[in-house]
This record gives structure tokens, sequence and C-alpha cells, in this order.
């Protein structure tokens, strides 16, 4: 019995070391809304990624987009996902037409951020250019706190807990 | 073969994008069943119709804590966007009335993703867009072209919907169908090529733009959202979209997207900061995507996938009409001043050249000179001895496309031998005027100084191989050369024959010459006066026919005997009781006019036996006056009794009998002469007029009344003609 207590202990001691640390690694839930110009055309199809501080990708957040046949126009982005490919079904949305306004819920994991890491944000539209960097932002509390203005067709994004 | 220009312009279209047009018609009736499958789930609440923004946006924000977007699509199914009290996103088919979610919302399938991409651009991106815009244009040009070829050939809009003959197969539903998708089909192409234009930037469109004075955004008196004035007067079934405020911010707010037009409300005060409408532009988007695409409506996109298969029937259907066109097309082997036969034609679609053709063929084969071309190309043919027109009547009883030179081009040219001619009409009772150019042609040709009619006009109803094979008989009759139909125009093989039983059978009577012979046939037959019945009297391929009297249930036959005449002396022979096999052909155009104010019969000899059975038919007593011409008074013994009778019946309300060799020797002309302005009068108030006879006493009666109707009518003869009011049976 005692043999079988002491067992059992170290499993729930595990268990709790485990948990705290996956609470302590925890993911936040950010709405983001990415506001785009008044372009004429296609929907906008945009990805928003983690990169590292040598701009390198980390992890796909978010593909405002559906169809796969044109996520080569995303040429940076398409390589990376080759490489690595990540189920992203999850995490798919709709394009973004000019004008319109996108809201998307993306996590974050909390260890990222004020840690050298950025959000880019990138974007394409059929016949019409493609910007691997509509917008590039440092993943830090303030930045998240503040209006972002893109330099493509995405006009700012902004974000907000949820 | 020349043709009408709307009728190049059709095929030349058709030619050009049939390729695209079928890839287009193929996806397009894939993807007219996706709004089918959308909408199939029914996420439609009842009365939805009596639902506004207030009530949906309050219950919505009491079971959403966080609401991100409303939407309503073209089902009238409401998808909200957000999170729930428990934290969990949301994106659903929700109802409107209670907040409860229906339903996932289904991205667009894979397969309709592909399908739709294929049919916007054919995955050539924008040169596939280009061509598929073309493409539309191009269907939208051969649907108007294809509008005013069906106006030719209905001859005006008020016929539009009118009768179609059907010639055959391809041709017929080509132009029934295209009647009945026509709208439907304008519409598609209308719409893909708005859409296409408006894709390529080539119309101005604007963005909506806000000018919204960030700083001049209230945030009091704060009122819940279920108390907006602009919420309440909202339907929602107005409503496309409402974006909600992003943060608590005064400067985030509501933008609301409805079908016609833009509002930007304050999410505390609910005033409308920013209104603007819709430019027509982005209206016009929106209907020609509903209507294009078929959303919303199961019915409409049903009507869509039925018109694009109709596209493809009629490119399957038209190249089967070109080819049978162009397969009608022959070279000559002799030459136009060498020939001995020229063969004339007039066709607006070719039909006529198959029957051209066989005789051409025919004659050829037995050795003949001749030649074959249309009327336009009408030209001196130093070597003709014998013209063969065979034309159609196109539109108002005009020449067809490749024959309207022809009238000019005769008064031209003058043919330096004599020349006989034979014309044969081809059209369909279907249409008032009826083969009225091919009266017009003959009676042209009867006015030239070198031509003589070798037999008289013939017609061909709804290309009967009857009417065909009746003209083919009269023409080797005369010129000794056989010819007939060929067995794919004769259609269906020869009508079974009939046991007929013999009931009486008079002696060549009291002239000696002319005898009476009643039949009865087994079973029921359809048998009216004026129909033929054709006798085989060797029983091989020699048919002889006869114009048929019915009286009672009786078929009776006037024949007059011949020496060594083959079919006379066959039913000369027959006694009584006998029985005889032999067909029944109908013979539609010399049947008694059901509604005419007066018939006149006119005949000579035994060409009285179809009248006969006329007046013993007659029990309407349509007023009827015979006139016939015998050669003496013994000649008419044998109708004298039953034309009394039905004189005193009121049947027949005048007789009038000419003698060729006694009395007065007269000919029935002769008495027609007398009451030429009465005849007139007849055709003139709509009256019909039936000739039955020898063809010699045909032609003198027609030149009797041609210049009848010069004298006292507005038209010629052949104007009656082609209106049926002239119904010839001769031989």
């Amino acid at each position: 019995m005692p043999q079988f207590l002491k067992t059992a202990l170290l499993f729930v001691a595990f268990f709790f070391v485990v948990c705290s640390s996956s609470f302590a690694q925890g993911v936040n839930k950010y709405k983001c809304m990415i506001q785009m110009t008044n372009y004429m055309g296609e929907g906008a199809y945009i990805v928003i990624s983690l990169v590292d501080s040598k701009g390198a990708y980390e992890k796909t957040l978010y593909v405002l987009g559906p169809d796969k046949k044109w996520y080569n126009t995303l040429e940076e982005w398409h390589k990376f996902q080759k490489k690595k490919p990540a189920n992203i079904s999850a995490i798919t949305g709709a394009s973004v037409t000019g004008g319109d306004r996108s809201i998307n819920v993306i996590e974050i994991d909390k260890s990222k951020i004020n840690a050298g890491y950025k959000l880019r944000f990138e974007s394409a539209v059929e016949n019409k250019e493609y910007y691997v960097k509509d917008l590039e932002m440092p993943l830090t509390t303030e930045a998240l706190a503040a209006k972002n203005d893109g330099t493509g067709f995405i006009r700012y994004v902004r974000f907000s807990a949820n | 073969m020349t043709i009408s220009v709307w009728r190049y312009s059709h095929l030349a279209l058709a030619v050009s994008s049939f390729v695209f047009i079928v890839l287009a018609a193929l996806t397009g009736i894939i993807l007219a069943f996706e709004p089918v499958a959308t909408k199939l789930p029914g996420y439609r609440v009842q009365e939805f119709e009596e639902l506004n923004l207030a009530q949906t946006i309050t219950v919505l924000k009491k079971q959403y804590p966080e609401l991100i977007e409303l939407s309503v699509d073209a089902n009238q199914f409401v998808t909200v966007k957000g999170t729930d009290a428990d934290g969990n996103d949301v994106q659903a088919y929700v109802n409107p009335r209670n907040g409860h979610i229906l339903g996932v919302v289904q991205q667009q399938s894979e397969f309709f993703q592909w399908v739709t991409a294929f049919h916007r651009s054919l995955f050539l991106k924008e040169t596939g867009r280009f061509f598929i815009g073309l493409t539309s244009f191009l269907l939208l040009l051969i649907a108007v072209s294809g509008t005013f070829l069906i106006l030719q050939r209905q001859r005006g809009l008020k016929r539009f919907f009118g009768r179609i003959v059907k010639d055959n197969v391809a041709q017929y539903y080509h132009v029934v169908l295209g009647r009945l998708s026509l709208i439907p089909i304008i519409l598609i192409a209308v719409t893909g090529t708005y859409l296409s234009v408006s894709r390529f930037g080539l119309l101005p469109d604007e963005k909506v733009q806000h000018n919204v004075d960030l700083d001049a955004i209230a945030s009091e008196p704060e009122k819940p959202a279920a108390d907006f004035p602009v919420f309440q007067a909202t339907a929602l079934a107005q409503v496309q979209t409402v974006e909600f405020p992003f943060s608590d911010f005064p400067e985030d707010y509501y933008t609301l997207k409805l079908k016609d037009r833009e509002l930007v409300v304050n999410q505390f005060t609910g005033d409308i900061l920013s209104e603007v409408p819709y430019p027509a532009t982005t209206l016009f988007t929106n209907l020609s995507l509903d209507l294009h695409t078929g959303r919303g409506s199961i019915i409409w996109s049903i009507v869509l996938a039925i018109a694009s298969g109709n596209i493809l029937f009629f490119v399957y259907s038209g190249f089967v009409i070109t080819w049978k066109r162009l397969s009608g097309r022959v070279k000559n082997k002799y030459s136009a001043a060498e020939s001995q036969f020229i063969l004339l034609v007039g066709s607006e679609n070719g039909s006529t050249y198959h029957y051209a053709n066989a005789v051409f063929r025919q004659l050829l084969q037995q050795g003949h000179k001749a030649y074959l071309a249309n009327l336009n190309s009408y030209q001196a043919f130093p070597e003709a001895s014998h013209f063969i027109i065979l034309t159609a009547t196109y539109g108002l009883g005009e020449a067809p496309t490749d024959a309207a030179k022809f009238v000019s081009q005769l008064e031209g040219v003058e043919q330096q031998q004599p020349v006989s001619f034979s014309v044969l009409g081809f059209g369909s009772y279907a249409y008032p005027d009826f083969c009225k150019f091919a009266f017009e042609v003959h009676q042209l040709l009867l006015n030239q100084r070198w031509a003589s009619p070798l037999i008289d006009v013939h017609t061909v109803n709804d290309k009967s191989p009857e009417d065909f094979s009746r003209w083919a008989e009269a023409w080797s009759q005369q010129t000794g050369i056989v010819v007939g139909l060929s067995e794919d125009l004769a259609g269906a093989a020869p009508k079974a024959l009939k046991t007929l039983t013999v009931t009486v059978n008079t002696p060549a009577g009291t002239d000696g010459h002319t005898f009476l012979l009643r039949l009865k046939a087994r079973g029921r037959t359809k048998v009216k006066s004026g129909d033929l019945l054709g006798i085989y009297p060797a029983n091989d391929h020699r048919e002889r026919l006869y114009s048929v009297g019915v009286i009672g249930n009786e078929i009776q036959l006037s024949v007059r005997l011949y020496p060594n005449g083959l079919g006379s002396a066959f039913l000369h022979a027959l006694a009584p009781g006998q029985q005889i096999r032999a067909k029944l052909l109908q013979n539609q155009h010399f049947h008694f006019p059901v509604k005419a104010p007066q018939v006149i019969l006119i005949s000579n000899g035994t060409g009285i036996a179809p009248f006969l059975g006329m007046i013993d038919e007659n029990k309407q007593k349509t007023p009827v006056r015979l006139y016939c011409g015998f050669r003496e008074s013994a000649s008419v013994r044998i109708y004298s009794q039953f034309l009394e009778e039905q004189q005193k019946a009121g049947k027949l309300s005048e007789l009038k009998v000419a003698l060729s060799r006694e009395g007065k020797k007269q000919y029935v002309c002769d008495l027609l002469q007398e009451d030429e302005q009465a005849m007139a009068q007849a055709l003139e108030q709509g009256g019909v007029l039936m000739l039955c006879g020898s063809l010699a006493m045909q032609k003198d009666v027609l030149q009797l009344l041609d210049s009848a109707c010069q004298k006292y009518l507005p038209h010629d003869i052949s104007f009656y003609q082609s209106r049926s009011q002239v119904l010839m049976d001769c031989y």
C-alpha cells in the first residue's frame, strides 16, 4: 500500500507540474481587426505569421483566404508552408475586399510576447501587388494596444484582448 | 447557297465561340446546383420579413457577449460571428428570433470552388476571364441574332410564339427551345457580360467612403441598442451585414451594410454618423450576381440549369442543321451551257436541295445532261429544253434568299430556244402564304414567250412524299423520263395495302365509255372524297391513281374505259363481290373546305368523281355550284339521278353542264366565261374553287381565272392559290 500511495502521489505531483507549466506557457487570445484600404479588385489574401527577430517564420497564426490555389501568390509564406506544412484549416477564414474590415480571433503564445518576436501581415491580390511586409509590427504589449498602419492593401490593424 | 445576314452571323458567332460556350454551359449546369445545395438546409425562419434589426441585435447581445459581425445571405439565413458566454468562438447560422444556433457555416466546398474558378477563368487567370467575358457577350449576340431569325421565320412579333413547322428534329427543337429559353439565356449573357466588364474595371465604380468626424462623436446620452431608432426602422430583410464596434471606444461604431446603402451608427447614442447610398454600378453588380448565379432562389437556379442545358443542345442541334445544309450542296458535272435539264432551286434552309438532288442524280444516272443551281444563278442556258424549278417560300410569301434575284434576272435574260418548265413548290399549310413564291414563279414563266408549262405547278406540303410523287409522276408522264423519290426522302415505307370489296360495277354504260365502280373497305378507313386510290393492275410497281368520291360509306370511282388501258380495263373487269388490294392516299389539299362561304366545283369527264362524294358529304349545306363538262348527254346520264337528288336535298345549289359534241358544243370553260364576274366575286369573298379533270382544262380554267382576277380583283390568281382558294387535282 505505501508503495502504491507513493507512486500515486508521484503521479499527482507530476501532473501538477505539467499542468502548471502549461498554464504558465498559456496562450492569449486576441481579436485582431484588419481594416483594408479602398483598393479596387478581388478580395485580398492575407496571412498573419509569427516571425522571429531575424525575420524567419515561426508559426502561422491566421490565413484570410480559403482557396489553396492562390496560396502561392503569398510567395515567402508559401515557401515556409511548403517546407513545414502545418494544418491551417482551423485558422482559415474568408478573404477581405477593399474597404472592408475583417475581425478574427488569433492565439499567441504568452512566451512570445515581449520576447523579440514580430507579427507579419503579408498580403496579395489577384493581378495586383504582393506585399511581403504589408505590415510588420513588434509583438509587444505596447504595439498590441496601439493602431498599426499598413503599407499596402491594409490600412491599419488593431487588437483587443479577448 | 447564300444565306441571310442574321443566319450568317448566328452561325459565325456560334462557330467562333462554341468551345467556350460548351465549357461555360457544362460548368454552369453544375454550379446551378450550388444554390440548391446551400438552400436545402433551410435555416430561414418563418415570417422573416417581419423582423427588425433592433429585435435581433437585442436577442443576440444577450446570447453572445462578444459580437463581431451579423450577416444575412441571399437565402435569408442569418450568420453570427462572435464569442458565446463560455468564451468559445462562434461562427454559425442562428435563429434571429432567439439567437439559437441552427447550423455550422460551411465554406464553399472544394469541388464548387474548383468549378467556379473554371467557369470564371478556365484556370487561365486574366486571359481566361477575358475569354469567358467575351464569350458571354458573343452568347448575347447569338441570342439576339437567333431572335431575329425566329422573327423572320415566324414573320413578325405577333406570331413569335405561334406554331412552328417541324422540318426535322434538330431544327424544330432548336427553334422551340430557343424561344422558351430565350429570356433566361439573354439574362445569363447580359449579366455575365456585365460582371466581366465590371470585373475589368471598365465601369465607374467606387468604394463607399464615410467621412466621420471622430472628434465630434458623442458618447451620451447612452441608449441600449434596442432603442436605436435606426435599428428599429431597419428590417432584417434589408440587411447584408452589420459590423459591430470593435471596442468600447466611441470612435468605434456600427457599420450597417444594407441592400442599397451603407450607414455608420454611433454605438452609444444610436445617431447616424454617415449615410452613403451605393452607386448604381454596385446595385447592378448585385442584381447581376443574383440573376447569374441563381443564389437565393432554387427555382431560378433550376431555370438557369435548364437554360444551360439548352445551350448545349443548341450547339449540338446547330451543328446538325449546318451539316445538313452543307451536305445538300452538289457539284455539277455538266456546265450550264451544255445542259438540257436545268434544275433551279430556291431554298432557305437547304431542305429543298435534298429533293432537287434526288431528281438531279436520277437524271444524270439516266445519262441526261443536267445542271443544278440556285434560282439566283439564272442565266442563258443555250441547250436547255427543260427547266425544273423547286422552290420554298420564305417569310410573308417572299422568295428565299437564294432566289431573291430571280425575278429581276428573268426579265433581263431571255432564252433563245423554247423551254418547257415545271414548278414544284415546297411549303406548309401551317403558313398562310403556302408556296406563294412557287405560284408567282409559275405565273412569271407563263408570261415568257419562250417558256411553256410542261405540267401545272405542283406543291409539296410538309415534305409529303405523296405530294412529291404526284409531281414526279406527272413530270415523268410528260417527258418519258422516270424520276421518283429516293428511299431516304420517301420516308416511311409505302403504307400497307387495304383490301376492298367491289359492291357495284356498272357496265360501261350509256356512252359506252364511262362506268362507275363502288368499293367497300374492310374495317374502318378515314378516306374522304378527293383522296386517291392507288391500284396495281399488273401486281408490279405500276401504280394507277384515281380520285375517289365517298358516298355513304362506300368509295366510288368514275372511270373512263380506254381500249388497252391498264387501269381502266382491270377495273372494268371486276365483278361485284370480288376483292382487290389497293392503297388509299390522303390528299389533304383536295378535301372539301370545312369553312367556306361558297364552293365552286369544276370538272370535265370523270373528274366529277370526287365531287359526287363531296356533294354527298355536304351536310352543312354550303352553297355549292357544279360546273361539269362532258362529251355527250349520254355521259351525263349515269350521274343525273344522283345529282337531281342532291339538288332536292339542298346539298347542291346549282348545276351547269357543258356538252362538247352536242347542242351548243361548249366546254366547261365557256360556262365559266359566262359567269366570270361571279367567279371573281366568289374568290374575293373567300370562296373556294376546286378543279378536277384534265390538265388541258386546268390550264384553260387558270388562264380564264387569271384574266378575271386582273379585271375584277386587286390580286392575281397566285394570291388565291397560295391561300388555298383554288384547289386542283388534275392529270
